[in-house]
């Protein structure tokens, strides 16, 4: 299914929601809503995931650069990830570094 | 075994994950299973395209071969890149899986799905093409 994703930033908050199939093709449009953010006050990263079915390690390496490229002080949160996604996030240790939440504001 | 070949450009993992979700179906693979081998053909399939034919400017397809027997899924990943054993690179370990984002490395964390999401991952080069054969035991109920 055709990835799409939607960005609305609030303050310092700024939230995406992710529709579709995340894979190395796909990934290069969610990093670039990533690289918008860089320079910008922003403190929380919220992910909603809920109709994203599929995310590949390049996906991953996406949440990773935000961490490196918004800074040490960003709060990832991800919003009522899929189980398989969420399988993949545990298998991969990441799910220490992101807050994975049923809603936002929690 | 049946065969089906994808232009060896990125645009093409779409339509290999809905391909491999049509096997996996006819092999009767559970969802989670189903999923998994999705990730790790299109983990492998991406490092093809990307290192294999983009980065050094080939133009070739890439090919399926699939077998589904009483007990097993094999799907075969069969392109005309370099040698390259995906399982000759480092790893993530524990340590390293338990890193920080901030001080993490970005690669190796697409071949440690794909030997974690299947059950028997096997890489050869055989008659100047490589060859990554994955395999999904198939539960009968």
């Amino acid at each position: 299914m055709a990835f799409k994703i939607e960005t609305v930033i609030e303050e310092q908050t700024a939230r995406m929601t992710l529709h579709g199939e995340l894979d190395s093709l796909s990934a290069r449009v969610f990093m670039t809503e990533i690289e918008k953010l860089s320079g910008q006050p922003i403190e929380v990263l919220v992910l909603d995931m809920e109709d994203l079915d599929f995310m590949s390690s390049a996906g991953l390496r996406v949440l990773i650069f935000s961490k490196q490229k918004i800074g040490t002080h960003l709060a990832i949160y991800i919003v009522k990830p899929q189980e398989l996604i969420v399988d993949t996030l545990e298998k991969t240790g990441l799910h220490h570094s992101v807050t994975i939440v049923d809603q936002y504001p929690v | 075994m049946e065969s089906k070949s994808f232009p060896g450009v990125v645009d093409s993992l779409d339509e290999l994950r809905a391909y491999v979700g049509e096997l996996s179906q006819k092999a009767g693979l559970a969802k989670k299973a189903t999923y998994s081998l999705k990730l790790a053909i299109d983990e492998i399939a991406t490092n093809i395209i990307l290192y294999g034919y983009e980065k050094v400017g080939l133009v070739a397809d890439f090919k399926v071969l699939s077998e589904i027997t009483d007990q097993e899924l094999i799907v075969i990943l069969e392109d005309e890149a370099a040698a390259f054993d995906p399982l000759a690179r480092e790893i993530p370990d524990e340590e390293d899986l338990t890193m920080a984002l901030e001080d993490r490395e970005i690669g190796g964390l697409g071949i440690f799905l794909t030997i974690k999401g299947v059950d028997d991952f096997s890489y050869e080069y055989v008659d100047g093409k490589n060859r990554n054969t994955f395999v999904m035991n198939v539960i009968k109920p």
